[in-house]
């Protein structure tokens, strides 16, 4: 599977996480090197050891009252404040815009689950008389993008996608394909997760901790698409450029080779980016050229929807005319390969 | 979208028929499959019923080891699928890379994933295998290992609209050149959560619902699941596949209006339709029937009737606007793609189908609803409309083949 997007520009990225509220704290979080990973409090799983990427920097107050604040979820508050900041950074009013063309493709990995938790929790303690309805719309995964809609006004193409830690780069693939077909004139794409105690307590009772959910984090990172002539058209300040999209669904055993190979583009990157557990995977990386790797997820944990921040992480580490490969792997499959150039231009 | 994207394959499996002969069948005499529910202790709940899938044993489709590492939702969502691929025989001819996934879920492995926190808030030990497929994307990945389609997974979760989008996309994949063939479909399991959350919003009728009828009180829930195989026509007709009708084109959009509640007017729902019908190049006055979103709630059935008007103006008289959740209930994740597989087989056999359940004429819902019964119907073409919470619209546009088909 393979696609040519070369016409597809970004123009404004956000990034909520470990790392801090905003791209500036994520860039300067890049420079440093330093780990944003903190100790996960001992209550919630009854032990020491752990690390978390808690974005306890994010303070919801910043951004929205709080009376509106308190109808949305965690999941939500972060998918729809990046949404924000990432429209600013692009340079995007919507009052400027017509609704119908922009839209939202979102990944979002464990969003709507504290919700469903909350709302079972007062069932089984109380019965019917401990449900609190309120909780119930916003115990769906697509929650976080529609309360980024409805806040925005972003009445265009309307998707979540979940697959395992490729659910950004899934709905980043759904964002080019609306904007091909010009189904829209701006796209909205990344991904955005919450960080809940029942989750951890699943992944200790599944033996996860030690493993895929090591250093589990939270966050948005969102980037705006737009077709080049539309970027151009508005004097839009392009911040990058999306090449080819590659992805395999899995890998058949005994073929696995076929499906890496899949992934790979013909063009020796000049920075490789690696997300959900590509890094773990050493087929993908076998034969890769030794250049700059980016690993965004050691910083400031990894999730389901962290393609979206290290997408966003990407583009602030690459310089104009460089281009970088995108890998985003998950244990069973999916994987991707994006390929991206820094600027405007696009170098062979 | 660019190419004609041929259905060659459908496979079924819900509470009104565990295969396509015997969901045909109920479908065609229209036999409600709402009853009680025992899946799970509905009696704190004034609605106590479903469409439950029932006389199911996992035993009966799988050995013990694999049905014990599937959720409910996985399995329903297994047989349908390789109902639908024995029927394309699409696998002896591609290769596997060529072949995806495409997903639409909701509610997946909620009910087992329900039972452990039960034990965890009630301090006891639970099972951890409950919480194996507690995320609405393991199905997919379950599907690809199953049946080694390896070149797009991928999972669509927006709700009651999720199956809807998640076959557009899979039509999307073909036509854009990225697949030689797409697996897509949805699939949903009954869960106290969902029980519980549309009961909590009284949205939940105690009789079968009755869409678009008088006095109805809202959805009745239901499970299942339903796939189509789709590929491009010229490769599809190129090794001699049977074809069952097309995807001309769909179109999905978000209301920005509210987490639960339609845009009143009908507009919304309307331009979503319009869109598909563009995307589609098909104009109006060729669509023969609508199966509607149609879930019996008061308010979500009048803006659909509304939305109709809208796009087919003095027309909507004419086209019948169905709801086939009266028989399957509303199956969440799964709706869309058991509501397209519905379409495709009634277009098929010449039919528009019967509303059931009917109680009464409610002057708001003005058109012709069928719920007399079912009538023939020369139709090639009909739309599926999905519509969901967090307001995603989907609408899909359905090509038959007719009574020839």
């Amino acid at each position: 599977m393979s696609g040519t997007n070369n016409d597809i520009v970004i123009t404004g990225i956000a990034a909520i996480s470990a790392g801090g509220v905003g791209i500036e704290q994520l860039r300067e979080t890049l420079a440093q090197g330093k780990c944003m990973l903190t100790p996960l409090p001992a209550d919630i799983l009854g032990e020491e050891g752990h690390l978390w990427g808690k974005a306890t920097s994010f303070r919801v107050g910043d951004f929205m009252p709080p009376l509106k604040a308190r109808k949305l979820d965690r999941c939500s508050l972060f998918a729809t404040i990046a949404s924000g900041m990432a429209l600013k950074d692009a340079g995007a009013d919507m009052a400027s815009l017509i609704p119908e063309r922009v839209g939202i493709a979102l990944g979002c990995g464990f969003g709507g689950i504290a919700n469903s938790e909350e709302f079972l929790r007062g069932y089984f303690l109380k019965g019917a008389d401990g449900l609190i309805p309120m909780l119930f719309p916003n115990t769906v995964p697509n929650a976080a993008a529609s309360n980024a809609s409805i806040e925005h006004g972003f009445k265009g193409p309307n998707v979540t996608q979940v697959q395992r830690f490729c659910s950004a780069e899934s709905a980043l693939l759904m964002a080019c394909r609306f904007l091909e077909e010009d189904r829209a004139d701006i796209m909205l794409t990344g991904g955005a997760d919450d960080l809940a105690a029942i989750m951890l307590q699943g992944f200790k009772s599944l033996g996860q901790l030690r493993s895929h959910a090591a250093g589990f984090g939270e966050g948005s990172g969102i980037l705006v698409l737009e077709r080049r002539e539309h970027a151009l058209r508005r004097g839009a300040t392009i911040r990058g450029t999306l090449g080819e999209i590659r992805t395999t669904g899995f890998l058949l055993p005994g073929r696995e080779a076929e499906g890496i190979a899949r992934l790979r583009g013909d063009a020796k990157p000049d920075l490789i980016s690696l997300s959900g557990t590509a890094a773990e995977l050493p087929l993908l990386l076998e034969d890769l050229p030794d250049v700059s790797r980016l690993e965004v997820g050691r910083l400031v944990g990894r999730s389901l929807a962290m393609g979206g921040v290290a997408m966003v992480a990407l583009l602030l580490t690459l310089p104009e005319g460089k281009r970088a490969l995108h890998l985003a792997a998950s244990p069973e499959g999916p994987f991707f390969g994006i390929d991206f150039f820094g600027g405007p231009s696009v170098q062979s | 979208m660019n190419g004609k994207i041929a259905i060659t394959g459908l496979g079924i499996f819900t509470a009104a028929g565990k295969n396509r002969i015997s969901f045909s069948e109920s479908l065609l005499k229209g036999k409600c499959a709402i009853g009680p529910v025992d899946l799970f202790d509905a009696s704190p709940f004034p609605a106590r019923i479903a469409a439950q899938v029932r006389e199911f044993d996992p035993l009966d489709y799988f050995d013990k080891k694999t049905a014990g590492r599937l959720m409910r939702a996985d399995q329903f969502a297994l047989i349908a699928a390789e109902e639908a691929l024995e029927m394309s025989s699409v696998q002896c001819h591609y290769g596997p890379y060529e072949i995806g996934v495409s997903m639409g879920a909701g509610a997946a492995g909620m009910f087992q994933g329900e039972l452990w926190l039960k034990g965890v808030v009630m301090g006891k030990k639970s099972p951890p295998s409950l919480l194996r497929g507690i995320l609405p994307d393991r199905t997919a990945t379950a599907i690809a290992g199953r049946f080694n389609l390896c070149g797009y997974q991928g999972s669509v979760t927006t709700a009651c609209s999720s199956s809807a989008t998640a076959i557009g996309w899979g039509a999307d994949l073909i036509a854009s050149g990225r697949l030689a063939a797409c697996l897509c479909g949805g699939t949903d399991a009954l869960s106290l959560l969902t029980y519980a959350g549309f009961n909590s919003l009284k949205v939940i009728d105690p009789e079968p619902c009755s869409p678009f009828s008088l006095g109805r009180q809202g959805i009745s829930l239901g499970e299942g699941a339903a796939f189509l195989v789709l590929e491009g026509e010229a490769r599809a007709l190129a090794r001699g596949a049977r074809i069952y009708g097309y995807i001309p084109g769909y179109a999905i959009a978000g209301e920005a209006h509210h987490m639960t509640a339609p845009e009143p007017t009908g507009r919304e729902a309307a331009r979503v339709i319009r869109c598909a019908l563009e995307c589609a190049g098909v104009t109006p006055d060729r669509v023969g029937w609508v199966n509607a979103h149609g879930t019996g709630t008061p308010l979500n059935d009048v803006v659909e009737s509304r939305a109709m008007r809208l796009v087919f103006g003095d027309r909507a008289d004419a086209v019948p606007l169905v709801s086939t959740k009266a028989m399957t209930g509303h199956c969440l994740g799964a709706a869309g793609a058991i509501e397209i597989v519905a379409t495709v087989i009634a277009l098929n056999a010449g039919v528009i189908p019967r509303t059931l359940n009917f109680r009464g004429k409610d002057p708001e819902c003005d058109l012709d609803y069928c719920h007399d019964g079912a009538k023939e119907s020369d139709a090639t073409i009909a739309l599926s409309n999905s519509f969901a919470f967090g307001g995603n619209t989907t609408s899909v546009v359905i090509q038959g083949l007719g009574t020839r088909g």
